[in-house]
């Protein structure tokens, strides 16, 4: 028979062995992809249009359009999500109607991403009529990140201990008080780092972006100040090839000569962005903690 | 000593000073469970009423009831009458953000906003649409000296409230609740998680908080109460045992479970 002992000492073993497999892949895969990528990463690549025929193509629209689609999205995302958030963690009582509402927000978080974007396809695109652009892309997203920002709140909001309500309560402060002046600023940090999480997962999207904001991107030209012009980086009905479908396109649809080297450098580009929200969430959302303890 | 029969509770009747509240018939249930049982009594004006008894017996219950605090737990409901000045406060028509407005309340466990000391303060009273700067700097500098915690934070009003310690933490806690200038005050267990310094510290200040408003408290510790209380009342298993005068009802109970609960045979 195993003693306690050895058997404690066999499960230390596996946990500290699976977390260094993860830590390795992880490492093997940052390495091989910026490794790759690193050598056709320059100035012009990253300010230069993308070819569509020739050798030498830049990503210059592309990472503008990941970024512009992004802060789209974030606009329609955060204020819906931290309602819905504040409503199941503050508002909802315990009942069929809740978890039937619950259930839905999750059933959603846990849709295949591909799907969403055929549900943005048929909805923006075809019977709204707004072909592919921008909006349609942006409101896809915001299908896509909704759900896990409903969620992200409300664990932020119900990770504040009840002992918070109860004294802005006793002081005679309405519930909506209490959620915007006590628990919406103490959940901040957590909500913030969530919220920048959430943005790596939008800004590396592409599956529900091929049927919604295109696979091209018009050349843009940055002192262009007529919303509409085709040409304009803010007109929201333009289509817009994001970063990873330009990845994703060069390497199946594309017919470029250096598709190899392009999708190299922009993947690097892309995870060296996620890397960015990453360590920023977790940077931040530690300054912010630490304000708020305060000495 | 056995007896079959239930002791009749002895609730001593306090005439020469005006009830605050008068409590009636008062039961609270969380679902079908009974918490607080028949319980009839009057509380006296300025004085320190002390609610003892053994854990589980339903004090909080009790005392959640007369700020509605108990609203927010979804299976709490009461019946029976809570009179106020001229309401009842059971009555669900009652504004109860203005009740807890005039009956402030302090809870076992420090419980500061993780923002600045002064937001602490300010927090009723900005709640109550107070915005004037000046009226509400005057509101904490009063309320932190009644609290007696003005000259440990004048110089770092903006510094947040986590960086004091827990006795200060509870003080701001107190001088939150002056902040609204409330005519009573209940407390639940209010210095269980200080040290005796800062225990004796919020004695004193009670004490002195007597003078111009009823203050009501929970507490395990029966110095405490022998300390600072005017009047005690005993709870067992829900219902209210005896009640009067404290000396009277430490020095004298009239209930065998009193005498038995202060002599420490349970609790
Ligand atoms: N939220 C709740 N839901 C269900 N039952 C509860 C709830 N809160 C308290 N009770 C029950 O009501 C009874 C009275 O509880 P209460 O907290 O009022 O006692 P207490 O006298 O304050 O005890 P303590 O001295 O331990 O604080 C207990 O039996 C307790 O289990
Ligand atoms: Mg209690």
């Amino acid at each position: 028979m195993l003693k306690a002992k050895h058997v404690d000492r066999l499960m230390t073993g596996l946990m500290i062995g699976s977390a260094m497999i993860m830590a390795g892949i992880l490492i093997f895969l940052l390495g091989i992809i910026l490794l790759r990528g690193a050598s056709h990463i320059s100035l012009s690549f990253l300010t230069s249009n993308s070819s569509s025929f020739q050798a030498g193509g830049g990503i210059k629209n592309q990472l503008w359009n990941s970024f512009y689609l992004l802060v789209l999205t974030m606009v329609f995302t955060v204020p819906i999500g931290l309602l819905g958030g504040i409503y199941f963690a503050e508002y909802a009582k315990d009942n069929k109607w809740t978890s039937f509402l619950r259930s839905c927000v999750e059933l959603l978080a846990s849709l295949p991403s591909i799907i969403v974007g055929m549900f943005g396809m048929l909805l923006f695109v075809n019977v709204f009529g707004w072909g592919f652009s921008i909006l349609s892309g942006a409101l896809t997203l915001t299908i896509f990140n909704m759900p896990v920002m409903i969620q992200v709140s409300e664990a932020a909001l119900r990770a504040i201990p009840n002992h918070q309500r109860h004294g802005s309560a006793a002081l005679g402060a309405t519930r909506w008080q209490t959620v915007k002046t006590v628990l919406l600023p103490a959940a901040f940090p957590a909500l913030l780092t969530g919220m920048i999480l959430s943005a790596g997962r939008v800004f590396g999207e592409s599956a529900a972006l091929i049927f919604t904001a295109g696979l091209t991107t018009p050349n843009l030209h940055f002192r262009q100040w007529h919303l509409f012009a085709m040409d304009s980086p803010f007109n929201p009905m333009r289509t817009a090839e994001t970063l990873s479908v330009h990845i994703w396109a060069v390497n199946t649809v594309g017919i470029i000569p250096d598709a190899a080297q392009v999708a190299a450098g922009a993947s690097a580009v892309l995870v060296l962005v996620i890397l960015l929200f990453n360590l920023s969430a977790r940077i931040i959302g530690r300054m912010i903690e630490r304000g708020i303890k305060g000495n | 000593m056995l007896t079959l029969e239930k002791p009749k509770a002895s609730v001593t009747p306090i005439k020469k000073i005006n009830p605050v509240f008068q409590v009636k018939d008062l039961n609270i249930y969380y679902g079908d469970t009974l918490a607080v049982k028949d319980v009839s009594v009057q509380f006296p004006e300025r004085a320190i009423t002390a609610l003892i008894g053994p854990s589980g017996c339903g004090k909080s219950t009790f005392l959640r009831t007369f700020n509605r605090m108990n609203d927010l737990i979804p299976e709490a409901r009461a019946t029976g009458e809570v009179i106020y000045q001229e309401w009842n406060i059971l009555d669900p028509r009652l504004d109860v953000v203005a009740l807890r407005k005039e009956i402030g309340m302090l809870f076992q466990k420090p419980n500061p906003f993780p923002k600045s000391i002064y937001e602490n303060v300010v927090h009723g009273l900005k709640c109550a649409g107070v915005k004037k700067k000046a009226v509400l700097d005057e509101a904490v500098e009063i309320s932190l000296k009644q609290a007696d915690l003005w000259d440990e934070t004048r110089d770092r009003l903006t510094k947040s409230a986590l960086s004091l310690s827990g006795g200060q933490q509870q003080r701001l806690c107190l001088a939150r609740a002056l902040a609204l200038k409330p005519k009573v005050l209940l407390l639940d267990e209010p210095t269980s998680a200080l040290d005796p310094i800062s225990t004796a510290k919020i004695e004193e200040l009670l004490l002195e908080l007597m003078k111009e408003m009823t203050i009501i408290i929970v507490t395990h510790n029966m110095q405490q109460a022998a300390r600072i209380a005017d009047y005690t009342a005993f709870f067992f298993q829900g219902r209210l045992e005896e009640y009067g005068a404290t000396a009277a009802l430490f020095e004298a109970p009239k209930v065998e479970r009193t005498k038995q609960y202060l002599s420490g045979q349970f609790g």
